[in-house]
């Protein structure tokens, strides 16, 4: 068994989270996310990566408050918890480990 | 409006947990530019969304449970059953066991059953395979149906029906001695077959050019273990093995070909090439039919409306006076229906597979009727929990769903434990069968899932019922405390034990018939004595050196009565005990000369010397034995009975001197009858005796030794350093008569002892459930045996109250058992040519013993209740 599952759309929802700290919630992760992105995401596959995140104990949240667009419909907003960063960090340790081994003649265009 | 769906949609799927957040992001997006400008406009961007917000992720736990507690009830009910099952050991251990026997007989039957049914099911194209039969029929009626046929028929076939595709013409050699190394071999599955054989039989062929097996004269096909046995881990191609016999020559070996599977009719270890016979085939042309031919159709065949298109052929080729037809049957339907003479080895009978599938449901439904015995009769045991649940809100399907789960409890444990019995009972079975069925249960496959499903079967088919009947009570009839005594399924019970007494009675009164017949035909008089009498098989010689092997024959034969461990030796073609086709016939009609008509039909031909008489002790009825020394004897010949009742003589001395002539042409041979020998039956008594011609050879095939003294082996022993002498070169070959008999009944006995000892399976089931119903029904009564005691009543008088409301149930089984008893054993009988009269007693043996089974069971039950202290018993109220 893999000890952080993480696919890589999750790894970035991720990482967004950790972006927008404070203020990360629905469509704050969406719009940062499509911004860097370049691309539209759907409410539906940030949703369920949230979701699934959140159960793998990446991922807390809690409800905040709501605006007048929502229609009196709170907010929840993501904090990464230390799980999340361990398996962030474990990504980021692998993909740095590959670079490295990667020899310079197989870089050199 | 798509808005409005979209919303309802999404508020229908959502998990409760996540609607606010994503409702409100959602809500939020939808205000914004990107949603406003969308070509479809918003609502459509909304449903698109929402749709691809459908994810098992987000969505409530709908579908595999709507109602978030049944898996707990499931859970509940699996607990309950079990306490259930704790509670009840012993009618537990009743459903069980009774499960696991019936389970257990039925799989392990069916897989014997399936086995005889599938014999030569395993070749390519196996349904368009047929064998030339060969019919006699005289004056409009089939009489004999022979297996085999003529030689040239198969081509002749193929050259004139569209319909025939190819064909092989093989011979049944039977015994070939052969010489590996210095032994002698006598190898008993040799057939000659032509080179189509390997063609229409497709076994796999492990060696050898494919194209060129049995293609020359004096080449062998050998299958993988007698390739084995004779050249071990050598390659046997191009190499030679000697053929004694006739031949005396070296054959050469071109091919292996797998093993034959056991599930086919026509087995064989060698093949040799057709042509190596070539000089018989000539003789036999459209005279003799001696060869079993095996015709391929063309796919989807119509054989009957072929038949119409055969009979003139008949008559063109095999002559227009002839009474011989050709038949066509196909090669799946040999082993199990085919009874002509014959055939290449003793087949399977339909009937016994059809007899056997049905007890084996016998007992499987015995035990499922158990089970909805016993759970119906207490059900009243369960009524107030029926109850209670109802008054919480318990729906009646959820109780019928709780019954069945119990059901399916009982019938696991009884599947684990039939699978478990047929483990342990597969090797009993297989030596009951005499065949390797299966090797295990455990790692078939196909076992396992038949298993699976009759698991499931019998859950919902045993279980269904009760569900029902124990989920219909009223609650308010059963809290109040109205409701004390079942009559729920009277009728039924009542009804399902009649069938199991009359199950029961069937099955006991049948097997005495069948063991008494199998006893009848082997202790029945033969008109022979064959006790300490052994055949050998003649040396082989050459055909060149008739007359040295003559002498030496004779010398043979007087040494031979000289010793001590001999009475008298003779000689005979055809040995006793043989079976049905082991013995030549003539079937182009024979007359009296002078005395009969032509009369049609088949005659059998044997030949003895003039010492078998005494060997054999054959009774002389009229005339005289052959007598060496007269020279005239040699065209005499001896009949037997039957052969003179056959055409109409019963005057015996009367035809003692008259001449037999057989076929049409009043120039062929005649022999002198100069004695008539008493009936004897050379084969076994299923059937009669054959009419025969006995002619007198000097070296008729087999010899016959009566032994005498006491040491038989010993005597045997210088007989066999006898053979060594003057017969070095020939195997030495014996065989008891008495035994030769017996193995003629194998299938007979097989037969009985599956049959009886499924009976007595199938007959303890019924009785454990018996027993459970018994002492159910009689702990309920408690209280009512009680007052009866007080009142004065003894404890036989409580038993054989309780007692009498089975002796009804038995008396009606009796009334529909007893004739079906009759029916299907007069109609068994009537297979054997030698039966015994309908055993009455056999109907009266199995009342008594269902009787006294069914008051050891009821009265042991009733004895524990009606000895209890009614003071005990009747204290609460």
């Amino acid at each position: 068994m893999k000890k952080y599952p993480l696919g890589e759309f999750e790894e970035i929802v991720l990482l967004t989270v950790g972006v927008l700290y404070d203020e990360a919630y629905g469509v704050a992760i969406k719009d940062e996310l499509e911004k860097r992105l370049e691309r539209k995401v759907s409410v539906g596959a940030l949703q369920s990566a949230l979701r699934r995140m959140e159960e793998k104990g990446y991922l807390n949240s809690r409800y905040g408050e709501t605006t007048n667009a929502r229609g009196g419909k709170r907010k929840r907003y993501f904090t990464m918890t230390a799980h999340g960063k361990a398996a962030l960090a474990h990504a980021k340790n692998l993909r740095q480990r590959l670079w490295d081994d990667i020899p310079d003649i197989a870089l050199d265009f | 409006m798509l808005k409005k769906l979209a919303e309802r949609f999404f508020r229908w799927y959502c998990h409760p947990d996540f609607y606010e957040d994503i409702k409100g992001d959602l809500d939020e997006l939808y205000l914004r530019e990107d949603a406003q400008a969308h070509r479809l406009g918003p609502d459509a961007w909304l449903m698109i969304e929402v749709i691809k917000l459908f994810r098992p992720a987000l969505m409530r736990r709908f579908i595999l449970f709507p109602y978030s507690n049944h898996l707990d009830m499931f859970i509940n009910y699996l607990k309950i059953g079990f306490r259930n099952l704790m509670k009840h050991k012993a009618y537990s251990a009743i459903h069980i066991f009774g499960l696991a026997l019936g389970l257990a007989s039925f799989l392990l039957i069916n897989e014997y059953t399936s086995f005889e049914k599938s014999y030569d099911r395993h070749y390519a194209d196996s349904d368009q395979l047929y064998r030339l039969t060969t019919d006699n029929i005289i004056n409009g009626k089939l009489t004999v149906r022979d297996a085999m046929s003529f030689a040239p028929s198969g081509k002749m076939l193929m050259d004139e029906l569209p319909e025939v595709l190819s064909y092989t013409v093989t011979h049944k050699r039977g015994s070939t001695v052969f010489k590996k190394e210095t032994n002698l071999v006598d190898e008993k599955m040799v057939l000659a077959a032509d080179s189509n054989f390997l063609r229409l039989f497709n076994y796999p062929i492990l060696a050898g050019n494919k194209d060129q097996l049995l293609v020359e004269p004096y080449t062998l096909v050998l299958t993988e273990s007698k390739a084995r046995k004779y050249f071990g881990s050598a390659d046997p191609i191009g190499k030679s093995i000697e053929v004694l016999g006739s031949f005396n020559r070296p054959f050469k070996v071109v091919g292996v070909v797998a093993d034959v599977p056991e599930n086919t009719h026509y087995k064989f270890d060698i093949l040799m090439s057709l042509k190596s016979i070539q000089d018989r085939i000539e003789r036999d042309n459209w005279n003799g039919f001696n060869y079993y031919t095996y015709l391929k159709l063309t796919p989807g065949a119509d054989v009957a409306a072929m038949q119409p298109k055969l009979e003139p052929l008949a008559k063109q080729y095999i002559g227009e006076e002839s009474n011989l037809y050709f038949n066509i049957q196909p090669i799946e339907d040999i082993h199990l229906y085919s009874d002509f003479t014959y055939e290449p080895e003793i087949h399977g009978s339909a009937k016994a597979v059809n007899f056997l599938s049905i007890i084996s449901l016998f007992i499987l439904l015995i035990a499922w009727v158990n089970y909805v015995n016993l759970s119906t009769a207490k059900a009243v045991e369960r009524a107030q929990e029926v109850g209670l649940r109802k008054v919480v809100g318990a729906r009646k399907q959820q109780l019928i769903g709780q019954f069945l789960v119990e059901s399916l409890l009982i019938n696991f444990f009884g599947a684990l434990a039939a699978l478990m019995l047929a483990q342990v009972l597969l090797p009993q079975f297989n030596f009951l069968v005499g065949k390797t069925v299966l090797t295990s249960v455990l790692t078939n496959t196909a076992f396992l899932q038949k298993l699976a499903l009759f698991f499931l079967l019998g859950t919902l088919i045993s279980g269904f019922y009760p569900a029902f009947v124990l989920s219909s009570f009223k609650p308010i009839g059963v809290l109040k405390g109205s409701f004390s005594r079942s009559k729920h399924g009277t009728l039924l019970r009542q009804v399902l034990v009649v069938v199991q007494f009359a199950a029961s009675l069937i099955l006991i009164a049948n097997t005495i018939i069948v063991y008494r017949q199998g006893q009848y035909m082997t202790g029945r008089d033969k008109g022979i004595d064959i006790e300490q009498v052994i055949g050998l098989e003649n040396p082989s010689f050459q055909r060149d050196q008739v007359d040295q092997f003559r002498s030496k024959y004779k010398a043979f034969n007087e040494e031979l009565d000289r010793l001590s461990g001999v009475e008298k030796v003779g000689g005979i073609m055809n040995l006793p005990g043989g079976g049905s086709s082991d013995i030549s016939s003539n079937a182009g009609g024979v007359r009296i000369v002078g005395v009969t008509d032509i009369i049609d039909g088949t005659v059998y031909i044997n030949a003895v010397d003039e010492d078998l008489q005494e060997a054999l002790g054959v009774s002389l009825v009229a005339g005289r034995n052959f007598i060496e020394e007269m020279a005239s004897d040699s065209n005499a010949v001896i009949v037997n009975e039957t052969f003179l009742k056959y055409l109409n003589i019963n005057d015996f001395e009367s035809v003692i001197e008259e001449k037999v002539q057989f076929g049409r042409d009043p120039e062929n041979d005649m022999f002198r009858i100069v004695g008539v020998f008493k009936d004897y039956n050379r084969t076994t008594l299923k059937n009669s005796v054959e009419p025969t011609l006995f002619y007198r050879s000097r070296i008729p095939g087999n010899m016959v030794v009566r032994l005498q003294g006491d040491d038989p082996k010993a005597a045997i022993q210088t007989i066999e350093n006898k053979w060594a002498e003057f017969f070095p070169d020939s195997p030495f070959a014996y065989s008891f008569l008495d035994n030769r008999f017996e193995k003629l009944y194998v299938e007979d006995k097989k037969f009985g002892m599956l049959f009886g000892n499924f009976s007595i399976l199938a007959i303890i089931v019924a009785s454990l459930g018996l027993l459970g119903l018994a002492s159910f029904l009689a702990i309920q009564r408690t209280k009512e045996v009680g007052v009866r005691k007080v009142l004065g009543a003894t404890t036989g008088s409580i038993i054989l109250l309780f007692f009498k409301d089975f002796i009804y149930l038995l008396l009606v089984a009796m009334v529909i058992g007893l004739p079906l008893i009759y029916v299907s054993m007069n109609g068994w009988l009537s297979n054997y040519a030698y039966r015994i009269d309908f055993p009455w007693w056999a109907m009266i043996v199995a009342c008594l013993v269902i009787g006294l089974f069914a008051f050891a069971t009821v009265g042991f039950q009733t004895y524990r209740v009606a000895i209890l202290n009614p003071a005990k018993t009747i204290r609460y109220e």
